[in-house]
């Protein structure tokens, strides 16, 4: 990982973030568990993409259908609770919060290794 | 392949960037506002009010029209005057509605009849004859009380109402559907002297309930209070007609 790359990835927060703080619209209030059941999934892909590259097994593929994949179903999962009346959202964040504690245990290791 | 990578990363990292940032202002703004339970909760409780306001509202309606309907009863008197007026009127009117009906207390002269079964003494001699006061009895008083001018008639609390039965219901008396037991203490409110003549008159009821060996005690009044009918009444048959 070189420079371009920590600087493509930061350029692509600021830019993400300048964006959602001047759209002039905002989520409506219910959709907004279902975007943050999202933003837990797509975090626990890029740190599982992270773990990844440090242990030289980077796939793009796999991590970008991942990262689209896991946001929606998570989204999703969530929404099919709110129908049926249980908070399966609840699911999807114990799912993934302990997947990404998990990978950011790892990467921390392989950083400590190096 | 390089850069479809960084691309790809660039990609993440941008939707990554937009949506904490939406959420961020979302999370913000609901803060701010009311929360979702809350809101559909206020929501359900606004429906209830309205439906609770439409119905005021054609109760105000119907009020308001009966309001001018009285009003335009009246020929005299000045223009803004009318309402009060029509209200003393409607009031006075509910007022001897209430009165007429046996609803309210009422006092004024008039005496307290107190009547009794014979005590165990002196019913000694006359075992095979045992005497209680029945609910005859104490309609015979009611109606000789009625026939005399009495305006407003009691039975121990109970206030004899134009649909106020006295009956039999051993080994009681119900009067109002109540329970009553002896000693039976009858108020009367009218003149002292015609309803106590109208009782003790020769031959009359309390002479008779004494032959028979009833304790029978006619006291009158300066002033005594009759209560009102404190039940309320309701007519689940009687309609009243459209001639009124």
């Amino acid at each position: 990982m070189g420079i371009l790359a920590w600087v493509i990835i930061l350029g692509g927060l600021a830019i993400g973030v300048l964006v959602g703080l001047n759209v002039p619209f905002l989520i409506p209030q219910l959709y907004a568990k279902y975007l943050s059941v999202a933003i837990l999934a797509a975090l626990d892909s890029v740190f599982g993409g992270i773990r990844a590259a440090m242990e030289d097994s980077y796939d793009n593929t796999i991590f970008l259908t991942g990262f689209f994949s896991n946001a929606l179903l998570a989204a999703g999962l969530a929404f099919i609770g709110e129908r049926l009346g249980m908070d399966l959202y609840l699911a999807a964040v114990v799912a993934f919060g302990v997947r990404l504690f998990q990978n950011l245990a790892i990467i921390r290791r392989h950083l400590l290794k190096k | 392949m390089n850069q479809k990578l960084y691309l790809s990363v660039f990609l993440v990292a941008l939707i990554i960037g937009l949506m904490a940032a939406l959420q961020f202002r979302t999370t913000n703004f609901i803060e701010q506002g009311v929360p979702l339970g809350r809101s559909q909760e206020l929501s359900v409780d606004l429906n209830q009010l309205n439906a609770e306001k439409k119905q005021l509202e054609t109760e105000v309606k119907d009020l308001t029209q009966k309001i001018q309907q009285t009003t335009k009863g009246q020929a005299s008197g000045r223009q803004d005057a009318y309402p009060t007026l029509a209200k003393e009127v409607l009031v006075g009117e509910l007022k001897k509605a209430r009165l007429g009906a046996g609803l309210t207390a009422v006092s004024g002269p008039g005496i307290e009849i107190t009547l009794d079964n014979p005590s165990a003494e002196q019913n000694k001699g006359l075992e095979d004859t045992m005497f209680a006061i029945r609910d005859e009895d104490l309609l015979h008083l009611v109606n000789e009380l009625n026939g005399a001018g009495a305006e407003a008639v009691s039975i121990n609390g109970q206030r004899i109402l134009a649909t106020s039965e006295i009956r039999w219901a051993a080994p009681f008396i119900n009067v109002n559907l109540t329970r009553i037991a002896p000693p039976y203490h009858i108020l009367t409110i009218g003149s002292p002297k015609n309803l106590t003549s109208a009782l003790e008159i020769s031959g009359g009821l309390a002479e008779y309930l004494q032959s028979l060996g009833a304790k029978v005690k006619i006291q009158p009044y300066e002033n005594l209070t009759v209560p009102g009918y404190t039940a309320p009444i309701e007519f689940r048959y009687a309609k009243p007609t459209k001639g009124e």
